[in-house]
C-alpha cells in the first residue's frame, strides 16, 4: 500500500483541494473542473490495489492484457502566491457494496492523502461534497461549510452564499459528513492541519437519483475560488448546468402532480435561520417540510 | 501463522510442480463448486489448509440458506497422488488483493504450482441441446500455447462494459501474472435457464479437460449418466409443457426470446427441476 510520486515541485504556501465522488458528484465535479481549468499537472497517485476492486479487464485474443483500477491521483498547479495541490479520488474505498468509505481502509486512505499534503507543505486542506437540503432545483444552491477548528469559523463566515451548521434552523450546529470528504477533516484535525469541507446543496428529492448536480458544484467553485484567491471562468460549466437542468426538469415532470405541488412550495421555503420576514408562515413551512419528508422518507443530510 | 499471514497450511508434505484448481461459490449454475466437489470426491483429496475469513468477509452474523446457517470458507484440498491442489472458496467481500495474494502464497510457497486454473460459468442464450464449449483466457503467452492442444476456444476478446466489474477469476489471473505464475480461467457458456440450478454437461466438459490436461484418470461415466438424466428431465418438461418446448425450439433455431419469455422459461424449468430432483 503506497504512494507513487512522479515529480517533486517546490510549492509556495500550498493548499490542498481534495474530493471523492458522492451525492450528485457535487464535490468531485467542482474539484475536477478547477483542476482542469487551471491546467494542473499530474504529481502522483495512491496505488489502488489494496483499496479497490478492479473496474475493467482487457482480454485480447484469449490473453488477459491488463486490469484497470479506480484512480486516486494528485495534481499540482503553481499560481504564484498560493500554490495548489489537488487530490481526485475516482471512488471511495469500500468493503463491498457501500458507497462511502468507512473503517480501516478509509482511515488509511485519508492518512495517505494527508501524507502527501504535508510532504509538500500544505497547511490547509479543502474537501468538497453535497448537502442534502429542502430546496427547489431552480434555486441557487447555498454552500454549507464545516471547518475542523474553531479558529476558522470567523473566516468561513466571510465566504459568500455560505452557511455554518449553526446557521441551519433546528440543527444547533450539529451534523454529520459521511465518507472521506468528511473523514479527511477529522484526520487532518488529529494532525493539526486546518481543513474545511464545503458542501453544495442538492434538493432532497434528487439525492436518490444517479444524476450529477453541477449547479451546486458551481456554488462550491464560487466559494473555493474566492477562498483561494484565484479566478476562473465559471461560465465554462454553464453548458453542463444547462444540460443537467434539462434532465432534472424532465424527471420533475414525471413526478405525480400531488408531489410536484408539494415540491413547488420549496421555492418559498427557507430553512436557514431567518434574517428577514419569510414569504410564508412558520406553520406553513413546517407542514411543507413534513409532507415532503413523508414522500421521500429522508432526513436532510450531508456527504 | 505469523501476524501478517492470513492463511494456515497443515498439509503433511510440500508438493512440487503441482497444479491448482480454484472453484468459487456463487457461480453460474454453481459450476466452480460442482467441478471442485466432483474432483475432490473422485480423487479422495484431503484438506491441507485454509485462508482465515476474518479480514475478507463480513462476520456480523451468518446467512441462512435452505434452512442451514452458512459461513464463508476458503479451503485447500490436495491429492498427493495426482499432484493436484484444489481451492474451494467463497468470493471475498473485502481486501481482494490481499486475499488473492494469500491464495498465491500458498500456491507458490507450499504447493510450488506450475500452473493454476479457475472455473466459471457464463450465461448463454443458447439451448441446452447445443454442445458445451470450453473457452480459456490465459495470463501469459506460454500458458496459451500449453492450452493449444486441448481444442479450447482461446481467441476471446473482451472488455468489461461500463457499469460492470471484472470477475474475481480475472483479478486472480492478473495478480498471478504479476507474480509470473501461469494461469488460465476456463469458461463454459451455460444456457440461461439452467443458471439457477445446475448444468451437468458443463461440469462434464470442464472435468474432461482437467482429466486430460492433468492425467487424472477419472472415469467420467457417472457424469455421462447424470448429463443424460438431466437431458431426459428437460425432455419431459418439453413434452409436458408445449410453451417451454416452443421457447427452447426457438433458441435451437437461434431465435431470441423476449425478456418476459426468457424469464418465464427460466422460472418454469427451475421450478420443475427442483420439484422432481
Amino acid at each position: 500500500m503506497g504512494i507513487v510520486i512522479y515529480k517533486e515541485p517546490e510549492l509556495e504556501n500550498p493548499v490542498m483541494v481534495a474530493s471523492w465522488p458522492g451525492i450528485g458528484n457535487i464535490g468531485i465535479i467542482a474539484v475536477d473542473t478547477l483542476k482542469n481549468m487551471l491546467g494542473a499537472e499530474e504529481l502522483g497517485e495512491i496505488e489502488p490495489w489494496d483499496f479497490f476492486y478492479p473496474k475493467k479487464v482487457l482480454i485480447r485474443n484469449g490473453e488477459l492484457k491488463d486490469v484497470e483500477f479506480p484512480t486516486s491521483k494528485f495534481y499540482f498547479k503553481r499560481t504564484g502566491e498560493t500554490d495548489l495541490l489537488f487530490f481526485v479520488g475516482e471512488e471511495q474505498p469500500s468493503d463491498g457494496g457501500r458507497t462511502y468509505a468507512e473503517g480501516k481502509k478509509a482511515y488509511q486512505m485519508a492518512n495517505l492523502v494527508l501524507d502527501v499534503a504535508q510532504k509538500f507543505g500544505c497547511k490547509r486542506v479543502y474537501t468538497s461534497g453535497a448537502a442534502v437540503a429542502p430546496i427547489h432545483h431552480t434555486a441557487r444552491p447555498k454552500v454549507w461549510a464545516v471547518p475542523n477548528t474553531k479558529s476558522l469559523i470567523s473566516e468561513v463566515k466571510t465566504y459568500e452564499n455560505t452557511m455554518l451548521m449553526s446557521d441551519i434552523e433546528g440543527r444547533g450546529g450539529q451534523g454529520n459528513i459521511t465518507g472521506l470528504n468528511g473523514l479527511l477533516l477529522g484526520v487532518a484535525r488529529k494532525r493539526g492541519v486546518e481543513a474545511i469541507c464545503v458542501m453544495g446543496e442538492i434538493p432532497v428529492y434528487l439525492q436518490g437519483f444517479p444524476l450529477p448536480y453541477p449547479r451546486a458544484s458551481k456554488s462550491v467553485l464560487e466559494v473555493l475560488t474566492a477562498a483561494l484567491g484565484i479566478e476562473i471562468d465559471l461560465d465554462r460549466i454553464a453548458g453542463f448546468i444547462e444540460q443537467s437542468d434539462s434532465q432534472i426538469e424532465q424527471l420533475y415532470e414525471k413526478f405525480p402532480p400531488e408531489i410536484k405541488e408539494q415540491l413547488d412550495k420549496l421555492k418559498f421555503v427557507s430553512y436557514a435561520q431567518p434574517t428577514e420576514p419569510a414569504p410564508i408562515t412558520e406553520e406553513d413551512k413546517k407542514r411543507i417540510l413534513e409532507d415532503i419528508d413523508k414522500f421521500f422518507k429522508k432526513e436532510p443530510k450531508e456527504d | 501463522m505469523d501476524e501478517t499471514q492470513a492463511f494456515k497450511v497443515y498439509g503433511k508434505k510440500e508438493l512440487q510442480n503441482s497444479s491448482l484448481i480454484v472453484g468459487w461459490s456463487e457461480d453460474a449454475a454453481n459450476l466452480g463448486t460442482k467441478v471442485v466437489d466432483y474432483l475432490s470426491k473422485k480423487l479422495g483429496t484431503e484438506e491441507i489448509g485454509e485462508i482465515e475469513p476474518m479480514d475478507f468477509f463480513p462476520l456480523g452474523g451468518v446467512s441462512v440458506e435452505n434452512d442451514i446457517a452458512q459461513f464463508p470458507e476458503s479451503k485447500f484440498y490436495c491429492s498427493y497422488e495426482k499432484n493436484l491442489v484444489i481451492l474451494k472458496s467463497n468470493a471475498p467481500r473485502a481486501e481482494w488483493h490481499r486475499f488473492l495474494n494469500s491464495v498465491l502464497d500458498v500456491a507458490e510457497h507450499y504447493c510450488h504450482v506450475k500452473e493454476l486454473y479457475t472455473i466459471g460459468g457464463m450465461v448463454s442464450l443458447s439451448a441446452h441441446t447445443t454442445p458445451r464449449e470450453l473457452l480459456a483466457v490465459s495470463n501469459l503467452p506460454g500458458m496459451k500455447n500449453v492450452l493449444g492442444q486441448y481444442h479450447l476456444d482461446r481467441g476471446m476478446d473482451y472488455e468489461t462494459p461500463p457499469g460492470q466489474r471484472p470477475t474475481l477469476s480475472s483479478f486472480l489471473l492478473w495478480v498471478a501474472k504479476n507474480r509470473g505464475i501461469p494461469a488460465a480461467s476456463l469458461w463454459v457458456p451455460i444456457p440461461f435457464y439452467l443458471v439457477a440450478t445446475e448444468d451437468v454437461a458443463a461440469c462434464r466438459k470442464v472435468v474432461d479437460f482437467f482429466d486430460k490436461r492433468l492425467s487424472l484418470g477419472i472415469d467420467l461415466r457417472d457424469l455421462d449418466d447424470a448429463a443424460a438424466r438431466q437431458n431426459e428431465k428437460l425432455a419431459e418438461i418439453r413434452f409436458s409443457f408445449p410453451e417451454v418446448d416452443s421457447h427452447i425450439k426457438n433458441l435451437e433455431s437461434n431465435v431470441a426470446l423476449s425478456q418476459e419469455d426468457s424469464e418465464k422459461l427460466a422460472k418454469d424449468i427451475e421450478e420443475y427441476l427442483k420439484r422432481i430432483n
